[in-house]
């Protein structure tokens, strides 16, 4: 005879751990869309994290790459918002900077120039497009070394072409001007005189974006035609970065004795620094909203279980006529609520890769998937579906077996 | 098969007693005495309200007594803890509902294989075991289809492969023909008696007297006492 303990053993009950899956897979797929609509939240609010994260480092790896071209070594110098003349910086500042302050690597300024560009005489000359005439000298040549430009075609200005009445464009003044090459030497007319154009920039894309629309000229030519007062509009200077203090507390007393105070020395690759820490603290909001539709997305999954909890009454009576336990009617549910919160994670985490990769292919960026993020979004389904399914799952194990089998008086 | 009283009992109640609380509290079940033996089948009738429905759970231990003893394959369940009372269920209890109970997402075969999910089974056996339930019930035929491409009958008769699967000592139907026409229910009647021949032990509720006629033994009920106990010795 066999003795009650061994009996009760080969009485208890049991299920493989396939089984459990099986099971909990079976309640999602014989609702399917309810499963889909349910997981929906999730996987909106998942897809958002990563997706916010990942365009929010690409901007940031892009932006730091233009930083890096630029070179953070750049200081930008006006006179200030002054309106009186001692806001007016010293004539060849340059020149002078330059020879006062040996750390200084390059230097250059433009002077603005009171004068209409026009494609030819023919234009009136209230049409200017939005072109501005700027003048440099021979001691100005090296403005693109600070502002990290290049000549997109012909060359720039050297010392000879500053004397004559020869023009470098930037990008957007050479397109509103119509020159696309320099096939046929063309001109532009300048209030009334011709200018050979010698040379076209590539275009500024974040920062000196003004000097895209402007005509250079020489400071020379400027001032005999147009009467162009020899007090530049604006200094470009770099600097080695471990002087950069020293310089910006030297430069205003050189540019402009007379009232230093007056003189504006900024480093503008600073604003996209700060950009980024904006960018940083907006993606930072956004996700802590992506966070709450995920919370809502898990008491939307809470909610769901609760309803297939009183609507499975039947299913659950059936099961616990067929010997399962109550731990094993509360790991059905724990575990099909888990399942529904992964399923909405995986899709989540599938469609904010694909936002990601579809902004940076888009944007010409590399893609950079942000796994931390995705971690965290994958985590958080689980713990949200488990901590959803916990409550249902109690109230499904304490359903009475005898009023379950039976329907709802 | 003829029944004699020196079968063994596969379920004995002693002195069940069941009452609800409540003020005054609900007394269901009084004092009730009934052993079923192995091999018999055996009808449980008596109108809505007499305790019937009660006296079932306590004998598939989906619910305890307030007194008295349950014994199933002569083990007291009553007093278990609900792993073990679970495992009594799933293992020597099979049970056919009004309702049917099928999972509207699986196959005929699916639904009877659950018969054996909670005994961890594997899922092959399972369904290879299901298969011979299906036949034994008749659906031989009708191995793929989901429920709701099924008649009640049919139904019913996956409900019963379900029940019988696992070998349980004793199979409890409650109210299985209680959402069927009269000739489906003559059917589900026919192949009861068919199990009963074949030396399967079944209790069957009913309220109607008329069909629990037509059983070997018929124990009615009211007021949550037994009022008569009927063996016919075929």
């Amino acid at each position: 005879m066999t003795s009650p303990s061994k009996k009760s053993q080969r009485l208890r009950s049991r299920l493989r751990l396939i089984d459990v899956f099986r099971q909990a897979l079976l309640g999602l797929t014989s609702r399917k869309l309810r499963t889909a609509l349910t997981a929906l939240g999730i996987s909106i609010g998942i897809a958002s994290l990563i997706s916010i994260q990942g365009i929010t480092e690409a901007n940031q790896a892009d932006a730091r790459a233009e930083i890096d071209a630029l070179g953070s070594d750049f200081l930008f110098i006006t006179p200030g918002t002054g309106v009186t003349e001692d806001a007016e910086l010293l004539p060849y500042a340059p020149a002078m900077l330059d020879t006062h302050l040996p750390a200084l690597e390059y230097v250059a300024a433009i002077y603005p120039v009171d004068a209409r560009a026009r494609r030819n005489s023919l234009i009136p000359e209230v049409q200017t497009g939005g072109v501005t005439v700027s003048a440099l000298t021979a001691a100005d040549l090296d403005l693109l070394e600070p502002v990290n430009g290049s000549v997109a075609f012909g060359r720039f200005h050297d010392t000879t072409s500053v004397e004559i009445p020869s023009v470098v464009l930037g990008s957007l003044a050479a397109e509103r001007l119509g020159i696309r090459h320099l096939i046929g030497h063309p001109t532009i007319n300048i209030s009334g005189n011709n200018f050979a154009v010698i040379g076209v920039l590539n275009e500024f894309e974040i920062l000196n974006t003004d000097l895209n629309r402007t005509v250079l000229v020489g400071l020379n030519v400027a001032t005999e035609l147009f009467d162009t007062p020899d007090t530049p509009g604006a200094i470009y200077a770099q600097v080695p970065p471990e002087q950069l203090d020293e310089a910006r507390d030297l430069i205003p007393a050189q540019a402009n004795p007379a009232a230093p105070g007056q003189v504006a020395v900024s480093r503008p690759t600073e604003a996209l620094e700060i950009r980024e820490v904006i960018d940083e603290t907006f993606a930072r909001i956004l996700q802590a909203l992506a966070l709450i539709v995920l919370a809502v997305g898990g008491i939307g999954i809470a909610n769901i279980m609760v309803i297939s909890v009183i609507e499975r009454r039947g299913e659950i009576g059936l099961r616990r006529s067929l010997g399962a336990t109550r731990r094993h009617i509360a790991s059905q549910f724990i575990i099909e609520s888990t399942m529904l919160s992964m399923l909405g994670g995986l899709l989540g985490v599938a469609l904010g890769v694909a936002i990601v990769v579809g902004y940076a292919t888009y944007k010409d960026f590399e893609a950079i998937i942000p796994w931390f993020w995705l971690s965290v979004g994958v985590g958080a389904a689980f713990v949200l579906g488990a901590l959803a399914g916990l409550y249902p799952a109690w109230r499904a194990s304490r359903l009475d077996p005898a009023e379950a089998v039976r329907p709802a008086a | 098969m003829t029944v004699t009283t020196s079968a063994p009992a596969v379920l004995e109640l002693r002195s069940v007693g069941k009452s609800y609380e409540a003020s005054p509290p609900i007394e269901v079940l009084k004092n009730i005495d009934l052993t079923i033996r192995e091999g018999e089948l055996v009808a449980i009738v008596g109108p809505s309200g007499s305790g019937k429905s009660t006296l079932l759970n306590m004998m598939g231990a989906l619910d305890r007594p307030t007194s008295g003893e349950v014994l199933i394959d002569g083990t007291v369940v009553n007093t278990l803890r609900d792993p073990s009372l679970s495992g009594v269920r799933g293992r020597r209890l099979g049970f056919v509902f009004q309702q049917f109970h099928l999972l509207p997402g699986l196959s005929a075969t699916e639904n009877v294989a659950t018969g054996l999910l909670y005994h961890g089974t594997s899922g092959r056996d399972r369904k290879k075991q299901a298969r011979q339930a299906l036949e034994r019930v008749g659906l031989g035929h009708r191995l793929n289809q989901k429920p709701g491409k099924l008649s009640g009958g049919e139904r019913q008769r996956v409900a019963i492969a379900r029940a019988l699967l696992g070998d349980p000592a004793i199979v409890l139907a409650d109210e299985p023909t209680g959402n069927l026409d009269s000739q489906t229910t003559e059917e589900i009647v026919e192949l009861f008696l068919e199990l009963h021949a074949q030396g399967s032990t079944i209790v069957m509720i009913t309220h109607d007297k008329e069909l629990a006629q037509s059983m070997p033994r018929v124990v009615e009920i009211l007021d949550g006492q037994i009022v008569r106990r009927e063996a016919v010795v075929s």
